[in-house]
Order: structure tokens, then C-alpha cells, then sequence
């Protein structure tokens, strides 16, 4: 029950307080703690408090991959991992109607131009899984027969050159805490003649850029698509950055029409269009990271999002 | 969808360090996980990302159009019996808004979809046309009590309007 606080979509009060139910119906997922949400005491504080052990914090959300490596060593806390439903992509900027990202074949060139694992060991000191487009392997609609577009530097140059797109400075938005996937793309892009430069995006979106990335996370029971899919290619999708794509919409259509087993066909069938159609610059599936404190037990969620009926005090 | 304080229930057991959990949250969606840790839904998602039977303990298709619901014998904490008429509740208040999810429209079921509840434990949903969502839309559809609706709700008291709000 929550007693204390709010957290709306535009605010948060400073603290948010959850008392727990001792009569739910579910023994395994009965509570057994009070949980505070502090708002105030900001996340460099905290994975410092949870390293200290002084009590003030027991766990750290979203760590960035430069966070968990710069976790102090400390007999207090740990970092945890969580290979989560995540994915950080690459958005092509297809605004324009000159851009040459609106080509398929420029758009794998770029994909043909980046090892994905040298960019996750160095962007992102390996937190994470290559993966070959938004489904992890193994995962619901993950297409069995589906692998990582190979690096191949030499194809990739002669189609990008052959775009225009020799020797161009490429302008890479995102996150900061990105900005070393940024970095490590522009250390494969330089074997090829071109360059990454990185734009923070907490200022305004420039008109010319070239990608921008994203993070994003899929919440649903088995179903990806409407969750991930959708969000960035769809009719009504907040990530796009180009025209409406009328193959998707039908896709997805289909998709929506679809019963029993042929929803997970249909769900393998977009993820091979997204691939095929090289549709976004495909990174990898960051892990989600946590500081936690060594007094208290806890389990993340694959869906990213912080539910915590589980989490115990240890002892 | 968002979270405001219902209350203190009042005669708990004295809190201190020795029993609160203090978590730092940055995600700009944390109002979603305050949500889900404190609502309760048809259906949630597992540790490992699998969908599994929540308030309700199970559900079939009948056919293509028409899916059957038994709802668990659960209790809520402010002692109300929760039944297949508290899901038909909810399911008339989230059907009240346009567009009641933040996430987007892609949550809402259409407005032909209707909802029965056949007795205390089995409802009784048809999607004219079928809707392979049905089950991921339910996972966004809360099932609070009567005291929840009647003293909260999800409207926004600065604009009186549940739309983006739920």
C-alpha cells in the first residue's frame, strides 16, 4: 500500500513510501519491508552510500556501464547484473526525403561497418549481449535461424562512398551515458574514412543528424512487438525519425489478427523484416545494473521495471 | 497510469531502518513501477520476463472473438472481496477514457471490445475481430478497489481529466 508521496509522469514528491500488505494472497510475493523511494538524495549519492554501507540506501537503479565499473571495492555493497528485455539501437534519421538513410542497402552498410562486440566491451565495458536485431536468442518471437549482421568494413565502405557518404563526420546522438558506445563506433568508422561525433541529447535534436540512439525496454507478457517494434517503426511510434512505413503497419496488422501459434510466427516474421530491411543501426542489449547493499536481498525484473514485493532484508 | 498515497492504514508495527529498503529509481517511467508495486492487474510478468496469472489464476480462448477469465479468491487490504465484478469495474472505468495510458494507444482495447461478468469468478470478454494484445492490454488494466475509485481514481485533479493518466 502506498502511504506516503506520489510519482507522476511530469513529478515526484521528494520520498515515496510503500507499506507492505501481510495479508496477500500470494505467499511468494508477500512483502516483508517498508520500501522508500528517496527522490532527493540523486543516484552518484546513493551508489556512493550503498559502496559505504552507512544505511542511507540499500539500492541504486540504472546504473550506467561507467557507474558499475567505477563501483568502489567494498565488503558493503556489489554491483548486480540483469540480462534484462533492453535493447539500445540506433534510430536512422530518414527525415528528409534526400537523407541517404532512407535507402535499406545504406543503412546495412553502416551496420556491415561496426563490430558490435569491440563496441560493447569498449563502449560499454561489456554489460550487455549482441543480439541480432530487438529479440534476445532464446527469448519469445527470437527467430532461431536469425544472427548479428557480420562486420565487413570493406562492403560498407563501397556502399556508403557510393551514397556520398565518404569521409563524412557522422553526427551520433544520445544519451551521455552512451557516449562510449559512441566513441568505440567511432573507432570502427575510422577504419573506413569517416567519423562519429557525439551530441549530447539533452540539448534540441539537430536537423542533420545522422542516428540517434536509443535505449528502450520491453515490459510485456510475450509480446514484443507492440512494446519495442511499434514504439520505433510503427504508425504512431515516438521513436521514428522518417516517413510512416506502410509494410510495417501491415505487419503489424497481421500481427494483431493473428491467433495461437501464429502470434509468435508473425512476432519472428517483423523481427526478420526489422533485420532485413536493416530498419536501425543494431548495437546490443545493455544489461540493467544495480548497486545493491549487502543487507538486503534482491531480485531484478527482465521487464526493467523496479518491483520489489521480493526484495527481503537479509538475516 | 500513476501512484498517489491512499492513506496510512494505521496499528502497523513500529518502522525503522531495521525494516525499510531505501532504493534510488532515476527512471523517468518509476511512476510505472510504483504502479505495479502497488496496484494489481489480470495478469503480471515474472523475474524472467514470462507472462503469468496474476488476479485472475487463468484464462482460455473460446474462439477467436471471446476470452474466458477465472478470477482468484483474493481479498484486498482494505478487507473488500476482490471478484469477477471488481475486473468488470475496472474494465468500464479504463473504457470511460479516449486514451488512458501514458505508454500510448497501442494499450487500449477498442471500443466494441465488451466485458461480462458471467458469475463471481468467470469473466467473459469479446474482441469483435480478435485481439492478439488482449492479454499484454490486460497487464495495463488495474484492478483497485471500490475505495480506490471512490476516494482517488486516476484523474488528474489539476485538469479532472484520467486521459494519459492511468
Amino acid at each position: 500500500m502506498l502511504t506516503e508521496g506520489v510519482s507522476l509522469i511530469d513529478s515526484r514528491s521528494d520520498r515515496v513510501v510503500m507499506e507492505p500488505n501481510p495479508t496477500y494472497w500470494n505467499p511468494a510475493r508477500r512483502p516483508t519491508v517498508r520500501i522508500v523511494y528517496d527522490n532527493v538524495i540523486g543516484k552518484a549519492e546513493g551508489i556512493k552510500s550503498v559502496a559505504a554501507g552507512d544505511g542511507r540506501v540499500d539500492v541504486v537503479f540504472d546504473l550506467t556501464p561507467d557507474e558499475a565499473k567505477g563501483f568502489p571495492a567494498s565488503d558493503k555493497g556489489r554491483i548486480q547484473t540483469k540480462k534484462a528485455k533492453t535493447i539500445l539501437t540506433g534510430v536512422f534519421n530518414e527525415n528528409r526525403p534526400e537523407s541517404p538513410w532512407r535507402d535499406p542497402e545504406v543503412r546495412k552498410a553502416l551496420n556491415l561497418a561496426i563490430d558490435r562486440r569491440a563496441i560493447l566491451d569498449q563502449g560499454a565495458h561489456g554489460y550487455g549481449t549482441v543480439i541480432p536485431a530487438f529479440i534476445q536468442p532464446g527469448r519469445y518471437g527470437a527467430d532461431p535461424g536469425m544472427t548479428p549482421l557480420p562486420h565487413d568494413p570493406q562492403a560498407a565502405k563501397a556502399v556508403l562512398e557510393k551514397a556520398g557518404l565518404g569521409g563524412r563526420d557522422l553526427v551520433f546522438v544520445s544519451s551521455p551515458a552512451w557516449k562510449g558506445v559512441v566513441e568505440a563506433i567511432g573507432r570502427n568508422l575510422a577504419e573506413i574514412g569517416l567519423s562519429a561525433r557525439f551530441v549530447s541529447d539533452r540539448g534540441d535534436l539537430p536537423d542533420d543528424f545522422d542516428v540517434k540512439l536509443e535505449w528502450y525496454f520491453d515490459w510485456t507478457p510475450q509480446y514484443p512487438v507492440a512494446c519495442v517494434h511499434r514504439e520505433f517503426f510503427g504508425k504512431d511510434a515516438t521513436l521514428r525519425q522518417g516517413p510512416e512505413d506502410p509494410a510495417f503497419d501491415a505487419l503489424y496488422d497481421k500481427l494483431l489478427h493473428a491467433t495461437g501459434e501464429d502470434v509468435e510466427g508473425v512476432t519472428r516474421e517483423v523481427e526478420r523484416y526489422v533485420q532485413d530491411r536493416s530498419k536501425a543501426l543494431f548495437l546490443y542489449s545493455p544489461f540493467t545494473l544495480f548497486a545493491v547493499s549487502d543487507r538486503v536481498a534482491f531480485t531484478a525484473y527482465d521487464t526493467c521495471m523496479s518491483e520489489l514485493a521480493e526484495t527481503r532484508i537479509k538475516g | 497510469m500513476d501512484a498517489q498515497a491512499t492513506g496510512d492504514p494505521g496499528g502497523g508495527q513500529p518502522w525503522g531502518p531495521h525494516n525499510t529498503v531505501t532504493v534510488v529509481d532515476p527512471s523517468p517511467v518509476n511512476w510505472l513501477s510504483i504502479t505495479w508495486n502497488t496496484m494489481e492487474e489480470a495478469n503480471r510478468v515474472d523475474h524472467d520476463g514470462i507472462g503469468q496469472p496474476s488476479l485472475a489464476e487463468s484464462w482460455r480462448w473460446l474462439d477467436g472473438e471471446t476470452l474466458e477469465l477465472t478470477m482468484r479468491e483474493a481479498v484486498y487490504q482494505d478487507g473488500e472481496p476482490f471478484n469477477a465484478a471488481m475486473f468488470k469495474l475496472g474494465f468500464d472505468k479504463v473504457q470511460e477514457w479516449t486514451n488512458p495510458h501514458p505508454p500510448g494507444a497501442f494499450l487500449n482495447f477498442a471500443r466494441d471490445v465488451t466485458c461480462e461478468a458471467v458469475d463471481d469468478r468467470t469473466v467473459r470478454m469479446r474482441f469483435p475481430g480478435g485481439d492478439s494484445a488482449a492479454l499484454m492490454k490486460l497487464r495495463g488494466m488495474h484492478l483497485p478497489s471500490t475505495r480506490f475509485w471512490n476516494e482517488w481514481g486516476f484523474v488528474d485533479p489539476k485538469t479532472g481529466s484520467a486521459e494519459g493518466h492511468w
